[in-house]
Parts: structure tokens; C-alpha cells; sequence
């Protein structure tokens, strides 16, 4: 067999994830070998699969790479059977799908699901007779009434290659193929190459060797070891090498005696890398675009947020090497798991970069339906790269996701108790030393937990006592009318602000409690929720019939369950927080408030009557009033409830709530948005929207999961389904993880639309050697990113050289085949930190909140809001790109020139362009000329050029620091004479020791805009 | 046999390779800066072939070459300004009937609110006897260039979603804006000035942030760049001090050789591209600060406008749209704020802020039409002036009670826009509103309809201009929306 399976060490069945945290193990062997077995840690089992069976072998099935040859000529492809995916499934979606698909199934007919077209059900194919097949017999008519697609709309039939296909595929049997990416990872069947070459290290190198010969092509050179060393060094770290390491590499190199020592320092180089802290950094700006990270709250006002905790957790995940099942469960769910600790909770901050709404009269359910629906379509977008936003209206066009799946997968998020509040609550402080981390998490879970304790005590009693209903005799309110039917009480017409204050009487039996049940005003929950209803105050009277009131002092008030975080006893003061469902009514709630001693009315002498003063003083932004407009009132008189005043357990439990309320207000620190569920008791219910619109509402939809995975997973919660995204039913994750870093390393996906892996996403370019790299990264390396990018950087096809000749840019312009290196344009920070690093400037402290480095004046005139753009003195200044303060409605100017996006949504793809205003960036913007200047200098002092005759040696040194490469004669010949012309020019400055530095400066700046500066 | 995305990119994947770039110039997502049009798939799939579907841009003759849009952020009265209704004056003071309140969601108003009548005198002008009233007085004398849209109608009441939904055919965040389809479908004009030029006044930018002018899902190159009065009128457009002129050509000469050279030894022609873009930037930084200099022009302008060259103010950004569209910009917004009417506070109240606003507005408005006019521009410029929802004809009630000033809530159901030029109907009014002017009844359009027909002007069939994103083939006037091109205000 070939040499390259000599360089294959025998693949051992990996029973442990090896731990590539912070500093890289020393591995013995080769580039696949030697993973050395660490035992897991019992971390990653909590929260990957608590229930995880013994067996991890499962991912050798098949993983015997470097099989066989296959055969790539055209001539045996033409003889295999039909591929429905790649042949047959585009035809139908480009021409039939759009009225036979998902959403318009024109006489019944939808080429999205096989039973519609195939027999039993379906009436249009006849497998193995295409003559007998109405399709065919459709597409071939001469008969405008009778061809498909009908003329008049679609003027162009069916190509005869099109529809040969069609026939082939029926007489072969009309075989249906589920979606490609939704598919088993398929094993790879790699050939290495049967020449005997050794150009393969890996069974990558030998399915890109393959093809390329398939293609009469052959890989281009190595790169030179600068330009691999420039591409490597932005890829794991996002910043170019020093001056230094360019050295040391090139000294190991040159003292390397053969292949393998030479091979080792390569090895050597990217363990360092990815040891490196910056590591995590690169990584981590990766995933703030998908997160749609940013330090504000979004729309109107677009206030500040305290989101950089997040940040912080994606940099340490990343630096760790936290498996990818781990960092997906944490940011899904990691509320859910089994005692927290305080960065899984950290990490659900994902999912509350949605935007908050703050605008004055907007109705906080309609955003907070907004963030639901964010939350979806990102999951599916971030995990799955498929088009679920689709299905928020109608089924999907294209692919088999029916509406009702979409709410299916919303009733799975929808028990969080967010809810688009400016504040929003809720929030856990995180304190800025990290070794006050886990107390001050602590404290606040606490504060929580002594809450719900207290609460239950009398919510418990309430389900256990009898209640009987109070019929008021009179009701009426300061403003607006009220109407009483039997028990209960209606508004009935009229304006009821904020501070409407109702007054219920009635005859009431003794009693020891009382119970508000605040309902909604409509009957029908499909009309649920509606607008707040809050009781911010009760007071209890006897009116006696002389007219004379005499108060009733009310001992306690419970709650069903705490949403929000008021206490319900704040209902007894004039606080506009009390009881009842803010910002909104999602169903009937209630609350008990207890005597302090039982009450006779009675006693009070005849005609005497209970008094209830329901003061309503809540609103919501805009001043919009959260008035009752349906409630009943109930009473009890059970001793049960004196007997829980006086009671040592609620003694008990006040004086617990009481410390841990002053222990978490001591907390100081960051306020960052977190999840946290809603508790089952008053959750929301989930009801289809109607063709999308979030106010006509349909049936209610149990959580779950589309029918098209197949999984015996039962998913009712967040956990359940993070879990189920990144177990081995579903096939996406994976697929869509290394197709991401694989864009990241290449500049274009395996599968180009990063976000779309679906029938109207591209087709893989290499469908197997995705699915090799898929299974590498989740069997093989159990998730975990460095070591899989340790093997793509070492990789051949990763180390050829970017330079090609015209022929091959002609065959292949967009690099499709690999037979060269990638070039790609840095990203939007990539240009910022590799300016400030190569100028000596780059402050590289880690992690804290976000910073202003300069940027124009008046850029920020954002309405109803005075937040400011403050540049800080000193090192604050020269922070790398993701440290800056991401406000959406005005983001960093130069980053949104080099493609960032504003992140007000996920954003899978960065599509980099070329524009003459990130040519004024560079040249004009003063972050790139302070770093000019400051790199010129640099120059002057490490060349040690001191006049003018060594000018060019200042020269060549920066842009070695820039390019990593030599510069050529005519650089060195074109910088020098710039520098020449430039000082001659009589408006530059004096010079400086012998060196003008003004001058340098220009030239460094203009080194910074050449191509190979904004380029690896 | 490829999907229609792979034809897509296989099509933009050839025109990027070298011999077409050397064909021509311009390529990729750059060529937008440079006139280059682009490629677009047909929704229906009848025409995949990228190419030939780009080369059919645009779908038939355009009536306008550019656009200037108005926007008025917050929302103006329509019921202060040209929708005149005598019916709603004999309400005034009294309580609003239970029947227009059923069923309506408000952004502050509560409860039962008063009737509030038209709080300024109306009267009818020029020879199309439109009626104006008089915080007007200036755009009374060019009503006859106009043509008044009364019947719209949106779906939004909160100003961050109702203005993305005017500007980009979608409430919520994410897609690409009007200005960034024309980029997208027409590309530039002007081979000197960004194609796409934003100009704010009022000291805000609008409720919905720079989305109402970004790209979206769009490709970022098309996204419109914000320009300034004060300062550098284009980021970073001024060299670095102590950098002349001079200086910088010599600069660019030797990135422009070492770049052939790099272009030379890796093949790349996205280095040919990068050449080209820094000559263009290059050009961009006299051309633009050319094209910004308002101190070019006379005092007879300065006084027809009422512009004072170093002021951010919307007469000096009207005065400018006129000199950014003699020099073949292609779409040029204005947002002026500060229209938000509620009564709140005296500079928000339709006896406060709102006089001021109107004053700051009408005769640069007047001014530019005239201007346009004058210079033969108004024939393929189509100018458009509208806020992003309507006003209720009744009076604000914040916290359901009366305020200390006059103001109006936010109303979906009914607002007055106008457009004047490029392709439409002068002298003319369309559509009704209902007595009080609460709801668009009659020939009622939506902002789908309006771009719909905006496109159609640039002759563009806005069903035919389509991106791929989230599996669908997107569009400005929205695909889940019906929309239909009003062909009765076309002259």
C-alpha cells in the first residue's frame, strides 16, 4: 500500500477525551497517533450524557481510513446508480418545488416528502417505468395545457439532460434520498493515492490528492516556511508572528537534520500556538458573531449591557479546549444542569445577547416574542445550519420541517423568565476578581432559593385549604367603570391609568386569609397573554354601618410562584411592584394574603362589611398602565393560616431571606443577563402562530423535535435538547461545526452557505471528506477543536503554497479543488491587532469590559440616550478588536467597513470584500497612523538604524514584521525611494537623529496598506 | 445538475477570474463601486442563469436614475400637514368613540382619549388645488410638482420596526435596505463617490439605528455610508495631518507597483481589485471633499435654500443631495429628526417642536424641488418624502390623562407620503383616508406597495430582484407580503 498508510500509527479505539486544556501535552508519535488517553473528567460526563454507556466504541465503525483505491474516472461515475441528492433533488427544486414544495402543494403534490410522490400515497412516479409515470410524462408534453412546468409562467421546459436523469432515476427504482446533511456521518472510503507519492501526511491530503488527479491536477509546492508560519499564526491566534518566533522557526529549521526533525518543529510551532492565551481570543470572535454578541440591548434607545462575562467564558472555553458538546449544553441549558456552577450559568448569556426592546409604548410580548424567535432561528442556524426561520410562517419550501415542528422547538425555549424588561431580569452579578466568582454566584443562588422556600410555605397551604368565594355587594373605582358578575368583577368601559385605585365591599363570612385570583379578561386562552395586571397594594377594612372604618392589618402575602424579582409582600406598601402578572398576564395567577388575627365581621354589629382598597400603580414603559380588568376574590377560614404566621418554620424562613437578600445585595460586579426557568406552575403555554403572525394564535404545540430526525430521544426542555444536538442522532452539529473551521482556515466552507445546509444551501464540495473531518472531530477527538486544527494546519493540502499560475486560478479561481493554499483577506480584527502588535502597542491583558479605543467624533447620536464614547488614557487604548464596545446601532466604524457585522442578528458568514473605504481606514483612520509612527520607530531602534544610509534596513525590517516575508528588490527599491521622495518633500518634518521619522512613518503606514498586509 | 445556489456562485465565480477581470475593470462585490451590475437569480426559477438574469437589469426603461429620500423620523402629522379634515374639527374635545378603539393597540395612548381636531388652517393650492396648511407656506407654491400619497398604511406602531419596514420591507432586524437593493440591482454611477450617501440632521440618527441603511443580508459593500456636514464628510476621508496631498500620491504609487508586483508572483486578482480600490479611494478623498464643499455655491442658492455651509442642518444635507445627485449618486437618504408629535414635553408637541420642525424643513424642501427642477435633474431623480407611520386623531393621553401639551399618538392605519419627479404623476393626490383621517381606506398602500413601485421607476421588477438567504429567494417588497406596483401615480 502506499506510504502514506506507512505513516499512519495503528488507530487505538480512544477511550477518553484528551484534555488539551491550556498547555499542549507532549505526544509521542506521529500527526494521528498518540493521543494519549486521559481519564474524562466526571464534569464533562454531568453535562454531555449523564446516562452514558461504556461502550465508546462505536466511532470505529468504519474508521479505517486509507482503504483501497477507489476509482475517480468519469467513465465509472457515469455508470453508477443515480445519486437523488446530487442529481435528482436540485432538478426538483429548482423547477417544481416552488408549487409543489413545503408550503404550495398544488394538487397535492410535494416534492418534499417522498410519500406524496411515491406509490403508495403519492401518484406521480412509477418506479421502474418512467414511461408509465405522469412526471415524465408531464415534463416531455408538447401540450401547453398539459407540460410541466406550465409555459405561460415558466417559459423554458425541462433540459432533455434533465430529463433523461429523471427517467434513469425511475428506471432504477426512483430511489428517495433523505436531505444529504441530514444523513448518518458517512465513514470515509479515502484513497491515499496510488503513485506511491508521499505528498499525503493525512487521509485528508490523500481525498484532496484524489481528486485533484481525478481533475489531471497536481498539489502546488510547499509554501515557504514564513508564509505557512503567517496563515498558521492568524488562523489559531488571529495575530502575526514576532520578529522573534520568524527567527527562532526559521533557526530550528535550518538545524533540522531530516524530514522528521524539520516536521517536528512544525509540530512544535502549532503546539505553541495553540498553548498560547491568544488562542482563545481568535476563537472566541468566531463565535461572537454567531452569538450575536454586543455590549448594548439593541433598537431604539439601544442601552448598555453588561455582556462581557460572556465573552470572557467563550475566551476561557475556547482556551481550555472545552469539547464542543460541553460548550454547546452550557450555552443552551447550563441553568438546567444538575448544581451549576457559576460559568455554566455564565454561559447562558448566549442566549440572552437578544435584544431588548426599551422603546416607550412597545408591547414587551411582542419583543419578547422577537428574542423567542431569535433564540430558534439562531440555534438552528449556529448547530444546525438550517433555515428554520422558514417554518416560523408555513412548512418549509424546500425541506421537511412542518410549521407546527417550529413551535414545537419554541415551546422547548419558552420557559425562561425574561421578558424584554429594561432591566433585563433576570441577571446574575458577576464580580471583576474571578476569585470572588464562585461565592458571590453563590450568594445570589441563595437569595434565590430562600425566596422560593419562603414563598411555598403558604403557596404549599393553599392548594391544601378550602376556599370559598367572596360576592362582592358593591364595586367601584376611581377611574373607569367596573361591573360585578356573581363573584366575579369586570372593568366595563373607561380609562384605567396608572394609580386607578378599585374599591371591592362585601358581606364576608370569618375568615383567616384571603386570595385575589387576578384573571385574564378574555376567556379563551388563545387570546392570552394580555397586557400586565398587577395589584400593587391591598387595604383591608371593616366598614361598619355608621360609616366608620376600621382597618385590618394583613400579616403575609404569598404568591402562586415568583416570576419577577418583587416580593410579594411588597403588595402591602405603596411600591408599584405587587402581585399578579407583569409585564404580562399569561394565564390566571394569584396570591393569599393572611390575617394577622382572624376577623368576624360580624363582631362589627349588623350591616358591617368587608372593604377591599386595590391600589394599581404599576406600569410598564411608556407610562402604560398594568390595571386588573377580571378578578375574584376567595376566603378561608382555616386556622392553618394563623397558625403558619405564627409558625417557627416561617420565622425561619423570613430571617434566611433576610441575610441572603443582604448578602446578595453586597454583591458588586458586572449585571449580566442570564436564563433561568420559569417555574412549571405558571408557565406559558406554546400556540402555533398562525401564518407567522404572533397574535392569531392556533393550537397549543408540545415541546419536540421535527419527526425528520430520527431519534428515540424524548425532548421536552432545553437540556434534552442540547443534548440531543450534539449526540450521535443528529448528524448536523458535527457537520456544521468543522465545516465552519474549516472556513475559517480556507476562507470558503466545505459546504460554502455556512448557514445553509439544506436543499437550498450549495451542495458540499467534498461531501466525504466532510463527513471524514465531522467524524474525526467528534469520534476521534471527542469534540475538542485544537487537536482537529492542529492536524488541518499541519495538514499538506493546508501547507501548499497560495501562489498559482494563471492556469490553475482559470480552472479553479475560487480554490474549490485545494490545489493550492488558501489567501484570504483579514478579517475586520485581524487588521486592527495585527497593527497594533507589529507596533510594539498591543496591550495583551485578557478579558474585562469592553473599551472605546479613538474612533471619529458624532459617530454615537443615538436618540434618547446619553452614552458616550470615552477614549481611555494608556494601554486601554490598544486592546485587541474584540474587547471593543460593540454597540449595535453604531458599531465600531472600521470594523463595519471590513465586513463585521452589527450582530443585531446570528451571523454564520462573513463575506469579505474589497472597497476603497477600507483603503481609507488604513491610510487615514488615526489608530492605523499612530501605529505607523509607533512601528517606525520600532524600526529605528531594533535595526538599529541611526541616519539616514541605513534607512533601508528600518525598511526591510518593518516589512519583514509585517509580511513575515523578505521584501523582493523592487520593495526594498520602491519603500526606499518613497522614503527619499518623501523627506525631500518640502512639507515633511525635520529629521530625527538622521532618521526623518515622519517620513519613515509614511512609508511604515504605507506598509500596512500593501496587499500582503491585509492578506494571509 | 447543481441547485440554483451553486449556479449562483458558479457564475459569480467565473466572472471573478482573471481574463474577465481584465476585460473589465471592475468585478465581485467591489464592482459595485465601480457601476458594475450585479447578478441576481429569479425567484420562480425560470431564469437561473445568473448572467443572462443580471444582464436583463434593468427589467424594463427606467423612469429615474437616482433617488432622494426624505425620511422625517418619528413621524409628522399627516392631519397637521396635507391630509385635510373638517369632519375631525367638529369631534374635537370630545371622547373617541368605543368603535375606533376595539381591536387597536396604541403606543401610549389608554383607555377612552379626546378627539383632537386639525390644529392649523388648511388651504387649497396651486392649479392642482391640493391642500397644504400653513407651517407649509413655502412647499405650497410646488404642490403641482408633487404627488401626494394619503392612503398609507404599515403594520407597525413603534418607530425602531416601522421604520425598518419602510426601509427595508421588514420590521424586524436583518435585511437588506432600499438604498442597498438599488446598490445591488443598479450599482454606481459615479466612479469617485460612494453610490449609496446618508445624511443626517437633527443630531439623532433614526430610532432603528444604522440598520435603516444597512445591507442586511446583502453582501456589506452595498450598505449606504453615512456622510457628515461637519468634519471629514466621509470617515477617515482627510489625510493624516502632516500628510499632503503630494505625499499620499507618492504613497499610493509605490503600494499601486509592490501590489503588481505581489499580483505578479501569487496570481491572486483580488490584489488587481485592492489596486484599483485604493486609486478609487484616492479620487474619493478630492471628489468628496469636492462634492461636500458648500461654499462652492452662490448666495442666490444659499438664500433659496437658507443653507449655512458648515451647519448640520437639513437644508445644508438638501442643498447637498442635489450636489451628490448632479454627480451621479444613486441613492441619497436624508433623515431629519426629531417629528415624534406626542406632547410630552414642549420640543415633542404639535403647538411646540413641531413648528420648528416644519420651519426647518419646507423651504429646503421647496428649494431642492425647485432646483431639481431648474437643472433638468427632476426628470430622473425621483424624490420621496413620508415618516414611517401616521398620527391618531386623538389626542395623546399619556397615562390615560390629559397632558400639558398637544400631541398625537403613533397610528399604522393611515399617512400621508409624497414623491415628486423621475417617472411620477405631477399635481396629483392618491388615495383616501376615512373622515377623520384614521384609517387609509381607499387605495390603500403599504410600504410593499411603495417599493414595489420605487423599483419599478428604476426599472427594476421588484419580484425579479431577489438574494438567497434563509432558503429563500429575498426581496425588498418581501415575499411573505402581497405587494403591487400603484402604476396610477406614473406619469
Amino acid at each position: 500500500m502506499s506510504t502514506a498508510l506507512g505513516r499512519r500509527r495503528p488507530l487505538r479505539p480512544n477511550l477518553t477525551r484528551n484534555r488539551f486544556a491550556g498547555t499542549i501535552a507532549r505526544r509521542e508519535g506521529g500527526l494521528l497517533g498518540g493521543m494519549r488517553p486521559v481519564a474524562k473528567s466526571l464534569l464533562s460526563d454531568r453535562i454531555a450524557n449523564p446516562h452514558r454507556k461504556d461502550d465508546r466504541i462505536h466511532w470505529l465503525i468504519g474508521i479505517f481510513l486509507l482503504v483501497g483505491f477507489s476509482c475517480g474516472s468519469d467513465v465509472v461515475q457515469a455508470e453508477r446508480p443515480i445519486d437523488f441528492n446530487k442529481q435528482i433533488r436540485p432538478i426538483l427544486t429548482q423547477h417544481c418545488t416552488s408549487c409543489h414544495g413545503g408550503v404550495k402543494q398544488a394538487g397535492d403534490l410535494s416534492f418534499v416528502y417522498a410519500d406524496k410522490v411515491l406509490p403508495p400515497d403519492g401518484w406521480v412516479i412509477e418506479p421502474g417505468d418512467p414511461d408509465a409515470s405522469i412526471l415524465i410524462e408531464r415534463v416531455k408534453s408538447d401540450d401547453p395545457d398539459e407540460r410541466m412546468p406550465p409555459p405561460h409562467e415558466h417559459p423554458d421546459p425541462l433540459s432533455p439532460g434533465e430529463i433523461e436523469l429523471l427517467e434513469r432515476w425511475i428506471r432504477e427504482g426512483a430511489k428517495w434520498g433523505g436531505l444529504w446533511s441530514l444523513e448518518p456521518l458517512q465513514p470515509a472510503t479515502i484513497a491515499a493515492g496510488s503513485d506511491g507519492s508521499n505528498w499525503p501526511r493525512q487521509p485528508l491530503d490523500g481525498r484532496v490528492l484524489e481528486r485533484l488527479k481525478s481533475q489531471g491536477l497536481s498539489p502546488s509546492p510547499e509554501a515557504d516556511p514564513e508564509e505557512w508560519l503567517r496563515r498558521v499564526s492568524f488562523d489559531l491566534i488571529g495575530l502575526p508572528p514576532s520578529m522573534d518566533r520568524i527567527a527562532s522557526f526559521r533557526t530550528e529549521l535550518n538545524r533540522a537534520v531530516d524530514a522528521s526533525s524539520r516536521e517536528q518543529v512544525y509540530v512544535r510551532e502549532v503546539d505553541r500556538l495553540l498553548g498560547s492565551e491568544r488562542f482563545g481570543e481568535r476563537w472566541a470572535s468566531v463565535w461572537m458573531d454567531l452569538a450575536r454578541y454586543a455590549d448594548s440591548k439593541g433598537f431604539e434607545k439601544d442601552p448598555h449591557r453588561d455582556m462581557w462575562p460572556y465573552r470572557d467564558w467563550l475566551i476561557r472555553a475556547f482556551n481550555d479546549d472545552m469539547p464542543y458538546d460541553e460548550f454547546t449544553i452550557r450555552q443552551l441549558a447550563g441553568d438546567l444542569l444538575e448544581q451549576p456552577t457559576p460559568d455554566d450559568l455564565i454561559a447562558t448569556a448566549f442566549h440572552r445577547n437578544t435584544q431588548t426592546n426599551t422603546e416607550g409604548g412597545t408591547d414587551d410580548e411582542e419583543f419578547r416574542v422577537a428574542a423567542l424567535i431569535d433564540r430558534i432561528n439562531t440555534t438552528w442556524t449556529v448547530w444546525q445550519a438550517t433555515t428554520f426561520g422558514c417554518v416560523q410562517c408555513h412548512s418549509h419550501p424546500y425541506d421537511a420541517f412542518k410549521h407546527e415542528e417550529y413551535y414545537a422547538c419554541m415551546a422547548i425555549m419558552n420557559d425562561t423568565l425574561d421578558a424584554d424588561l429594561p432591566s433585563d431580569y433576570p441577571t446574575l452579578k458577576i464580580p471583576d476578581d474571578p476569585a470572588r466568582l464562585a461565592a458571590a454566584v453563590e450568594v445570589q443562588r441563595t437569595y434565590q432559593r430562600r425566596r422560593d422556600e419562603r414563598n411555598q410555605l403558604g403557596s404549599e397551604l393553599a392548594g391544601k385549604v378550602a376556599w370559598s368565594p367572596l360576592v362582592p355587594s358593591n364595586a367601584s373605582s376611581t377611574e373607569g367603570a367596573l361591573r360585578i358578575e356573581d363573584d366575579r368583577v369586570r372593568t366595563a368601559g373607561g380609562t384605567f391609568p396608572p394609580g386607578v385605585r378599585y374599591t371591592v365591599q362585601a358581606d364576608a363570612p370569618p375568615l383567616t386569609a384571603l386570595r385575589i385570583e387576578i384573571l385574564p379578561a378574555s376567556d379563551n386562552p388563545a387570546n392570552w397573554p394580555e397586557q400586565g395586571s398587577v395589584l400593587s397594594q391591598l387595604k383591608l377594612s371593616v366598614e361598619k354601618a355608621d360609616g366608620t372604618v376600621i382597618p385590618v392589618p394583613i400579616a403575609d402575602v404569598f404568591a402562586d410562584a415568583l416570576t419577577g424579582p418583587e416580593d410579594p409582600r411588597s403588595s402591602l406598601d405603596k411600591d408599584a411592584a405587587g402581585v399578579g402578572g407583569y409585564p404580562k398576564l399569561y394565564r390566571p395567577r394569584w396570591a393569599v394574603f393572611v390575617l394577622r388575627d382572624r376577623l368576624v365581621p360580624e363582631a362589627f354589629g349588623p350591616g358591617a362589611v368587608l372593604r377591599l382598597e386595590m391600589l394599581q400603580s404599576n406600569s410598564v414603559a411608556g407610562n402604560l398602565a398594568t390595571p386588573i380588568r377580571h378578578f375574584r376574590w376567595q376566603v378561608c377560614d382555616e386556622a392553618a393560616w394563623t397558625e403558619l404566621i405564627a409558625s417557627k418554620a416561617l420565622a425561619d424562613a423570613t430571617e434566611a431571606l433576610e441575610q441572603a437578600k443582604q448578602a446578595a445585595a453586597k454583591v458588586r460586579g458586572a449585571d449580566l443577563p442570564v436564563m433561568q426557568q420559569r417555574q412549571a406552575a405558571v408557565g406559558r403555554a406554546t400556540r402555533q402562530f398562525i401564518r407567522g403572525n404572533w397574535l392569531d394564535r392556533g393550537e397549543e404545540i408540545p415541546p419536540g423535535i421535527p419527526t425528520v430526525f430520527d431519534t428515540e430521544q424524548t425532548v421536552r426542555n432545553r437540556l434534552d435538547f442540547a443534548r440531543w444536538i450534539v449526540s450521535r442522532d443528529n448528524p448536523l452539529a458535527a457537520r456544521v461545526w468543522v465545516n465552519r473551521i474549516w472556513a475559517q482556515l480556507f476562507g470558503i466552507g466545505l459546504v460554502e452557505t455556512l448557514e445553509d445546509f439544506g436543499s437550498s444551501g450549495t451542495q458540499p464540495a467534498d461531501r466525504e471528506l466532510l463527513d471524514h473531518l465531522a467524524l474525526r472531530l467528534r469520534e476521534q477527538h471527542r469534540w475538542q477543536l485544537k487537536p482537529l486544527l492542529r492536524e488541518l494546519v499541519l495538514s499538506s493540502v493546508y501547507r501548499q503554497t497560495s501562489a498559482a499560475p494563471e492556469s490553475l486560478r482559470e480552472h479553479d479561481p475560487r480554490n474549490r479543488l485545494l490545489a493550492r493554499g488558501p489567501r484570504t483577506r483579514l478579517t475586520a480584527e485581524m487588521i486592527r491587532d495585527q497593527a497594533l502588535s507589529v507596533a510594539g502597542l498591543l496591550e495583551n491583558r485578557l478579558g474585562g469590559p469592553s473599551v472605546m479605543p479613538p474612533q471619529p467624533d458624532g459617530v454615537w447620536q443615538t436618540v434618547y440616550s446619553g452614552a458616550q464614547w470615552k477614549t481611555p488614557e494608556g494601554a486601554d487604548r490598544y486592546r485587541r478588536a474584540l474587547y471593543t464596545y460593540w454597540r449595535r446601532t453604531s458599531p465600531y466604524p472600521s470594523f463595519l467597513m471590513f465586513d463585521a457585522p452589527t450582530r443585531d442578528l446570528c451571523s454564520a458568514r462573513r463575506i469579505a470584500t474589497n472597497t476603497p473605504l477600507q483603503a481609507l481606514v488604513t491610510l487615514n483612520d488615526p489608530v492605523y497612523v499612530e501605529c505607523g509612527r509607533a512601528l517606525a520607530t520600532r524600526a529605528t531602534e531594533l535595526s538599529a538604524a541611526d541616519d539616514s544610509a541605513d534607512v533601508a534596513d528600518a525598511i526591510e525590517w518593518m516589512y519583514w514584521a509585517v509580511t513575515q516575508r523578505p521584501p523582493g528588490q523592487l520593495e526594498i527599491d520602491e519603500l526606499t525611494q518613497l522614503y527619499h521622495d518623501l523627506r525631500e518633500d518640502p512639507s515633511g518634518d525635520a529629521a530625527r537623529g538622521g532618521i526623518a521619522l515622519d517620513a519613515l512613518a509614511i512609508v511604515a503606514n504605507t506598509i500596512l496598506n500593501l496587499d500582503r498586509a491585509v492578506t494571509k | 445538475m447543481k441547485s440554483i445556489h451553486d449556479q449562483v456562485q458558479e457564475e459569480f465565480a467565473r466572472l471573478q477570474t482573471r481574463k474577465h477581470f481584465l476585460r473589465n475593470c471592475s468585478m465581485g462585490l467591489a464592482g459595485v463601486w465601480l457601476g458594475e451590475r450585479s447578478v441576481a437569480a429569479d425567484p420562480d426559477g425560470t431564469q437561473s442563469d445568473a448572467a443572462d438574469a443580471g444582464q436583463s437589469i434593468p427589467h424594463f426603461s427606467p423612469r429615474a436614475k437616482r433617488v432622494i429620500f426624505l425620511h422625517m423620523a418619528g413621524s409628522p402629522s399627516q392631519l397637521e400637514l396635507f391630509d385635510y379634515k373638517p369632519e375631525l374639527q367638529k369631534l374635537d374635545g370630545q371622547d373617541c368613540p368605543a368603535s375606533f378603539l376595539e381591536g387597536k393597540r396604541f403606543a401610549f395612548i389608554q383607555g377612552v382619549p379626546k378627539m383632537l381636531g386639525p390644529q392649523y388652517p388648511f388651504q387649497q393650492c396651486g392649479q392642482s388645488g391640493a391642500w397644504v396648511s400653513d407651517r407649509m407656506p413655502e412647499f405650497q407654491s410646488v404642490v403641482d410638482r408633487v404627488c401626494f400619497v394619503k392612503s398609507m398604511h404599515t403594520s407597525q406602531f413603534n418607530h425602531g420596526p416601522a421604520q425598518l419596514l419602510l426601509h427595508t420591507g421588514n420590521q424586524n432586524l436583518g435585511s437588506a435596505s432600499f438604498g442597498a437593493w438599488t446598490m445591488y440591482g443598479l450599482g454606481s454611477e459615479s466612479e469617485n463617490l460612494p453610490g449609496f450617501i446618508v445624511l443626517v440632521s437633527g443630531g439623532k440618527t433614526p430610532s432603528a439605528g444604522k440598520s435603516v441603511w444597512g445591507s442586511g443580508f446583502l453582501p456589506s459593500v452595498y450598505q449606504g455610508v453615512q456622510c457628515r456636514s461637519k468634519g471629514d464628510p466621509v470617515l477617515y476621508l482627510s489625510n493624516p495631518e502632516g500628510v499632503s496631498l503630494q505625499q499620499r500620491r507618492r504613497a499610493l504609487d509605490a503600494i499601486g507597483r509592490i501590489n503588481q508586483q505581489t499580483f505578479n508572483e501569487t496570481g491572486d486578482p483580488e490584489v488587481l481589485t485592492r489596486i484599483s480600490q485604493y486609486e478609487m479611494a484616492f479620487r474619493m478623498q478630492t471628489h468628496a471633499t469636492e462634492a461636500f464643499d458648500l461654499r462652492q455655491e452662490d448666495k442666490a442658492t444659499h438664500a433659496l435654500y437658507g443653507t449655512e455651509p458648515g451647519k448640520e442642518s437639513f437644508a445644508n444635507n438638501c442643498l447637498l443631495a442635489r450636489r451628490l445627485a448632479e454627480r451621479g449618486v444613486r441613492f441619497i437618504q436624508l433623515f431629519h429628526w426629531g417629528w415624534d408629535s406626542h406632547g410630552a414635553a414642549e420640543s415633542e408637541a404639535l403647538n411646540g417642536g413641531f413648528k420648528t420642525r416644519c420651519e426647518e424643513v419646507d423651504r429646503p424642501i421647496a428649494a431642492l424641488l425647485n432646483d431639481l427642477g431648474q437643472r433638468g435633474l427632476l426628470e430622473d431623480t425621483l424624490v420621496v418624502w413620508g415618516g414611517e407611520f401616521g398620527r391618531t386623531p386623538m389626542r395623546e393621553n399619556r397615562g390615560g390623562r390629559e397632558m400639558r401639551f398637544v400631541g398625537r399618538d403613533h397610528n399604522p392605519g393611515a399617512f400621508t407620503m409624497w414623491m415628486a419627479g423621475g417617472g411620477i404623476k405631477p399635481g396629483i393626490s392618491y388615495g383616501e383616508t376615512d373622515e377623520i383621517g384614521y384609517e387609509a381606506i381607499e387605495n390603500k398602500v403599504s410600504p410593499h406597495d411603495l417599493h414595489a413601485t420605487l423599483l419599478h421607476l428604476l426599472g427594476i421588477d421588484h419580484k425579479r430582484l431577489t438574494y438567497m438567504h434563509q432558503g429563500l429567494p429575498q426581496r425588498l417588497s418581501n415575499v411573505t407580503q402581497p405587494s403591487r406596483v400603484i402604476e396610477d401615480i406614473m406619469a
